[in-house]
């Protein structure tokens, strides 16, 4: 389950474009994802979900070329070999109302081709990471907002995915159950994982990640960790801008980027 | 598995346990076996005989010394021999899924079947299929046999545009991102939908009397093939949901506009007769059979051509949230 030893990038982008019709979500980006919890920050409709339906091989990119753990995402055979490693949140999912939490990650399960011997030792342990143990028999229409969430998450870790994306995560999860799942995130990242994570969540970042994508207009405005952006904020301080030092670093960050100075700022 | 090394061993001689350049003595063995010594010390004895048998020994011969302790064993081991099954229960009973085979591979084939088969879409199966009977039988029907050969097509088509696509299928993107997405869920599901409709519908056929010489009640099946088919093919470019509508839209002209006709010429011609006539020109005949099986087997071979056209969505239905 260790990939660090690996010296390929999990994810690597090159020229990434992505277009809904005439408006253009992603322009031109180039980024590479290792091992550890990276947080992509950015504003609404600044191109963190199409980022993510293109990584997770959901949506097709424009122009641009996209290696998953090295190898080009070109065929069907290069495809499937990725979603066997994959695990994918995406921001709005649905479910079968009168699938139990069990019946639920266990279909994932089976859609991702685990062998059917490990399926239900592998949901179990899935369901136990997110904490939903004692819901594990209940039907999917009786839980929670954010419980529903997190068998959302539960879905996308039961295979044991080399590269994790979570496009939103933490919505709807309260403070207590926010904690619990950014230790989760640390864990993963710890065991090697690649996970790219989107919120809009400063503090998300702050506590989980180990580097941060800041995409704006769809390219990348700042690249660095969550301490060089809090860096940034310090620099700040003398601004009327109340909050903690990464959250300055953020508006910072974007400011920088608008007003055309980024290009020597962000980090490379 | 990964261990733990870092055990806290901080003070005193229990420091030099911690180096791994010791063995186990008769003394340390024995206050071990009674309980006397500290747990640091315990932690290291029991970490250095899963690696060293000569000491795994000694500690074992000196538990075994204490009368007490082989007692507890002894009961342990003789109480545990007498509670377990006989060999080779116990895979099936401790280790595996607790469910029977048979039932597992059910619950696959439902899940697979995906979503038609749990909702709405039976229910208008049956329905289609009860009332045309209970037209027939019922009210003296006349037009129920070729009413129902009229709708029949529409309901493979009805499935599959229920069953797959990101506007019917709620687990859609999640399913997209997995190896069995795409083309194979699809034609899973597909073949799901054919699996109930093609028998229901054609038994409720033979079971209606067939009062007006309407085509018989297994014409219908080429035809419905050949849209779902068409469905597929067509779904690779624009989405399954709109082909599905595209098609049932065209096929559902086809038979009413005649009956329109009929009933606007005023000409004494009964809608269900004029709806026999159309039925009869379409798929009665073996050139007409003839021709909706090429239509269905070039369907097919476009689907082979557009397959990984599947791979992805076919079609941005709608600008996602960024």
């Amino acid at each position: 389950m260790n990939f660090l030893e690996n010296p390929v990038n999990a994810l690597s982008i090159t020229g990434l474009t992505v277009r809904h019709r005439r408006t253009i979500a992603l322009d031109a980006v180039d980024l590479d994802f290792g091992s550890g919890v990276h947080g992509l920050l950015g504003p609404n409709g600044a191109g963190k979900t199409s980022l993510i339906r293109v990584l997770a091989t959901v949506a097709r990119p424009f122009a641009g070329h996209v290696e998953f753990l090295g190898r080009p995402l070109s065929g069907h055979r290069e495809l499937s070999a990725a979603r066997r490693r994959l695990g994918y949140l995406p921001q709005d999912f649905g479910y079968y109302p009168g699938f139990s939490v069990r019946d639920f990650v266990a279909y994932v399960a089976w859609l991702k081709e685990m062998p059917g011997a490990e399926t239900g030792r592998a949901v179990e342990r899935a369901v136990a990471r997110v904490g939903l143990t004692d819901r594990i028999d209940t039907k999917m229409k009786t839980l929670s907002g954010g419980m529903v969430r997190r068998v959302g998450i539960a879905q996308a870790i039961v295979n044991d995915p080399a590269v994790l994306l979570l496009d939103e995560p933490t919505a709807g999860l309260d403070p207590e159950q926010r904690v619990e799942f950014r230790a989760l995130l640390r864990e993963l990242g710890e065991e090697g994982t690649t996970v790219v994570v989107s919120t809009h969540l400063v503090e998300d970042v702050a506590a989980a990640c180990t580097e941060v994508t800041l995409i704006e207009n769809g390219t990348v405005a700042y690249r660095g960790t969550p301490d060089s952006l809090a860096a940034l904020g310090e620099r700040w301080e003398d601004e009327a801008f109340a909050g903690s030092p990464i959250e300055r670093g953020y508006a910072a960050a974007l400011r920088l980027r608008r007003s055309g100075a980024a290009a020597q700022e962000a980090g490379r | 598995m990964k261990r733990r090394h870092s055990e806290p061993l901080q003070q005193g001689d229990e420091v030099r346990y911690a180096s791994g350049d010791w063995h186990v003595d008769e003394m340390m063995a024995t206050h071990y076996a009674a309980g006397t010594v500290s747990d640091a010390v315990a932690w290291s004895l029991e970490k250095h005989t899963e690696n060293c048998g000569n000491c795994a020994t000694t500690v074992s011969a000196a538990v075994r010394a204490r009368k007490d302790t082989a007692r507890v064993l002894a009961d342990v081991r003789s109480t545990l021999l007498g509670a377990l099954p006989p060999q080779g229960a116990i895979s099936h009973r401790v280790f595996s899924h607790p469910q029977p085979r048979h039932t597992r591979l059910l619950c696959r084939a439902i899940w697979a079947a995906g979503p038609a088969l749990r909702g709405a879409w039976v229910v208008a199966v049956l329905l289609v299929c009860a009332g045309a009977v209970s037209l027939a039988y019922g009210a003296d029907f006349t037009g129920a046999r070729p009413l129902l050969l009229a709708l029949a097509p529409l309901l493979p088509l009805a499935g599959v545009a229920l069953s797959y696509g990101p506007s019917a299928d709620p687990v859609h993107e999640i399913t997209l991102a997995t190896p069995s997405g795409g083309l194979r869920l699809l034609l899973t599901r597909c073949v799901a939908v054919l699996a109930v409709s093609l028998p229901l519908l054609t038994a409720a056929g033979a079971i209606v009397p067939n009062q007006s010489g309407a085509p018989g009640p297994a014409t219908w099946l080429l035809p419905g093939l050949a849209l779902t088919a068409g469905c597929l093919g067509l779904g690779s470019y624009i989405g399954c949901s709109i082909a599905a509508g595209l098609l049932a839209g065209v096929w559902s002209l086809t038979m009413l506009v005649p009956v329109l006709l009929a009933t606007r010429r005023g000409d004494g011609v009964h809608p269900e007769s004029a709806l026999t006539e159309q039925l009869a020109r379409v798929v009665s005949g073996t050139g007409q059979q003839s021709g909706w099986a090429a239509a269905a087997a070039l369907c097919a071979v476009l689907v082979l051509l557009r397959r990984h056209a599947f791979d992805v969505e076919p079609r941005s239905p709608r600008a996602p949230h960024q």
